[in-house]
């Protein structure tokens, strides 16, 4: 049969080990292949429990943590900015520092004058200086304030050369959302206080109540399998197949022309589209056979902490086969199209261009991220991703339509393979031998 | 199926460089040499007779089914090419079993045809063997067993013995001889030699033009009493080769007896009976070739 015969070709050598090396290693880096310390935990009202926390649209959670994040950032005169998906930190000029200057007056009702004063004066003392890092939390309080706390010393503390900033009470959120949205052109875009991505500042610790219910979902929807398949699969698409069957994919391709037997293989009755599909389909065999293995090695790491309880063990391979697969297929139809196409491995940089784009457009919508074009959907929130069930099915259709827009311009591309190679088999293509 | 191969007019260019010119040929069964030099265009045709290359203008039949048709031409085609090469990690038997897969034959079919041509081409014992570690000869042979996995009515071998020692020449010439008993082989070379121990019918390329379509015994026909031997000193030789085309010399202790073509005998010579690499030199000085036979790769 001419799929084990080209299965083979892919499976035997050298390219293929470092594939699956270099696929190990990358998702070991990440955990993801053992779960046996990652276990959902059943919510008990009795003791104490922190359920995680969650994003919502409420402006007065919103409003005086976004002016926080804007008047710290105004001080340093460092602003973080997505504006393709890559981390930019903007750095502002004078006028347009006096615009955000305006923009804090406006919220705050404090001067401009002031604000830009006050800027000039942490800049200029080591005391005023804030780093803000993961030992660093900021709370409104009641009175509009903002307490930082610093390494567990809680100290009260009105940031920047002691001013006060809160938020004016007959501000709407409407305006506050359309002052934000002036802050983030004046920052050319992408940056956190785009009126869209405001309710990443709305922080809500989930309830008890909450959890019962994402609980549930994950018992019932996902029979605990499914949200650890939905782990790896984040992993598995970012790391791995979002880049590497491209190799796989132009190193098959180029195979015929380094062994010289392009034209042996021309000459024969089979036709071009048996030939592309067939290999086209064992490349994607052999990518995913190692993939559908670590997934249920890594999946069956969590199957002792659920014993007694019913799970879902096909759910890895449903995954695998859903999520992962239209990526492995997009990327080698890209391969083995540009490889016909130009007889150069070109298609590797292509591919790691979008790549790199695709994972660099991910980092700021990490938790979920099931657009369109995203050539590896996004679905982690760190070690709970899996207690996420509701956002999973929430975006299941976007996923879906994500997916089968991949697995059908894998198949456009795979057909237009298949007219290169024809035409090349024809001499169409052939100017001098 | 009528087997025979017909030209008719066939222009092939690479870009602006015209690599066939109005070649006509009539191919029948049996061995047909092409002959040319090196760059002459039989590589060119061959591969446009094979259907991996467009032709400009002209048709080409073969056993009655347009070249156009490359569906149908590529189940009755043959093919080894010049550079012959394989998957050096495959083995022999993995090769041949994979290129009769992409030939479309049955399993039991791939495995009895395999056997059979691997036993025709003296490879069995070589089966397991890797291609990588195949001697020049034995993958020569491997490229006329994978050309024949079809059947084919047309088989065509593009310079397969060069490089080859005299011994698995002889042995190619003999089995290419074999399989053309019931099809058209299509030998092309520039040794002619080989052609001499095959060929009945032959033709002569240059710059793309067919110099020559006939019997070998036409050839030698047309080039009788156009070659002449001479016996001479040594020292006359370099004013010989300047007059003389020189196709031949064998130095007889102080004297050198040389060969040569010329229109009418000159003192001291003796006509002699032409071969076939006199007539085709013949035919090639006749046609206007620039030859340089005097220079040192004929002495060698």
């Amino acid at each position: 049969m001419l799929f084990w015969s080209e299965f083979k070709k892919i499976v035997v050598g050298i390219p293929y080990l470092l594939f699956i090396a270099v696929m190990v290693i990358d998702l070991n880096s990440q955990d993801a292949l053992n779960f046996s310390n990652d276990s959902v935990i059943v919510p008990n009202q009795s003791v104490t429990q922190n359920y995680g926390i969650k994003n919502e649209e409420i402006p007065e959670l919103i409003m005086p943590a976004a002016l926080t994040s804007l008047y710290t950032e105004f001080c340093e005169n460092q602003y973080r900015t997505y504006p393709i998906g890559f981390i930019k930190y903007v750095k502002l000029d004078y006028d347009k520092q006096q615009k955000i200057a305006d923009i804090l007056s406006k919220i705050t009702g404090v001067r401009a004058d002031e604000i830009y004063a006050a800027q000039d004066s942490s800049n200029n003392s080591d005391e005023n200086t804030f780093v803000l890092d993961e030992n660093t939390t900021t709370q409104p309080n009641n009175n509009g304030n903002f307490t930082i706390s610093i390494d567990n010393n809680t100290k009260e503390n009105s940031i920047a050369n002691e001013l006060q900033l809160t938020v004016r009470e007959d501000i709407s959120y409407t305006a506050f959302k359309d002052l934000m949205q002036t802050v983030d052109n004046i920052l050319g875009g992408g940056s956190n206080y785009a009126p869209q991505s405001l309710i990443g500042y709305g922080h809500v610790p989930i309830t008890y109540e909450e959890a019962v219910k994402q609980y549930e979902l994950v018992k019932t929807y996902d029979q605990f399998t499914g949200g650890y398949a939905r782990l790896f699969s984040d992993y598995a698409g970012v790391m791995a197949l979002s880049i590497l069957p491209v190799f796989l994919a132009v190193i098959m391709s180029m195979k015929d022309r380094r062994a010289k037997i392009s034209e042996l293989i021309y000459i024969r009755k089979t036709s071009s589209t048996k030939i592309i599909f067939v290999r086209f389909l064992a490349v994607i065999a052999a990518v995913m056979l190692p993939v559908i293995l670590l997934s249920y090695l890594s999946n069956s790491s969590m199957w002792h902490l659920y014993s007694g309880m019913k799970l879902d063990y096909l759910a890895p391979l449903k995954y695998d086969l859903i999520w992962l697969m239209p990526s492995a297929m997009m990327v080698i139809a890209i391969g083995m199209f540009l490889t016909e196409l130009t007889n150069t491995p070109i298609a590797v940089a292509v591919c790691g261009l979008w790549w790199f784009i695709d994972v660099n457009l991910g980092i700021k919508s990490v938790f979920a991220s099931y657009s369109l074009l995203r050539l590896a959907p996004r679905h982690n929130a760190g070690t709970k991703s899996y207690f996420r069930t509701q956002d999973f099915l929430d975006n299941f259709p976007r996923l879906i339509a994500n997916r089968l827009l991949f697995v059908g311009l894998s198949i456009t591309l795979v057909l237009v393979t298949i007219i290169i190679y024809e035409a090349k088999r024809k001499g169409k293509f052939t100017w001098k031998k | 199926m009528d087997n025979t191969i017909e030209i008719q007019n066939l222009n092939k260019f690479y870009g602006r460089k015209q690599a066939l010119c109005d070649v006509n040929l009539t191919i029948r069964q049996g061995m047909f040499g092409l002959l040319g030099r090196n760059g002459a265009g039989k590589t060119t045709l061959m591969r446009t007779l094979a259907a991996l290359l467009q032709k400009r203008s002209g048709t080409i039949t073969i056993c009655k089914i347009p070249i156009e048709n490359e569906k149908e031409i590529r189940k009755i085609i043959g093919y080894l090419p010049q550079d012959f090469s394989m998957y050096p990690s495959m083995n022999v038997m993995e090769a041949m079993d994979y290129l009769a897969l992409l030939s479309g034959l049955e399993k039991q079919e791939r495995k009895e045809r395999t056997e059979l041509l691997l036993q025709k081409v003296n490879l069995t014992e070589h089966r397991k063997k890797k291609i990588k570690a195949l001697s020049g000869g034995m993958k020569r042979r491997l490229g006329i067993a994978q050309a024949l996995l079809n059947n084919p009515k047309v088989l065509i071998v593009d310079e397969p013995t060069a490089g080859l020692d005299p011994e698995e020449r002889i042995r190619f010439r003999n089995l290419l001889s074999e399989v053309a008993e019931e099809r058209i082989v299509i030998l092309s070379t520039h040794i002619v030699g080989d052609i001499e121990a095959t060929c009945e019918n032959i033709a002569i390329l240059e710059s793309g033009k067919v110099l020559y379509q006939g019997t070998v015994d036409n050839l030698l026909t047309a080039a009788e009493g156009k070659v002449f031997t001479k016996i001479t000193n040594k020292t006359e030789l370099p004013t010989l080769k300047k007059e003389l085309f020189i196709t031949s010399m064998h130095p007889q202790g102080k004297e050198i007896s040389i060969r040569f073509l010329a229109e009418n005998a000159t003192t001291d010579a003796e006509a002699c009976a032409p071969n076939i690499e006199d007539a085709y030199m013949f035919y090639l000085k006749k046609n206007g070739a620039e030859l340089e036979v005097n220079g040192n790769a004929v002495l060698e």
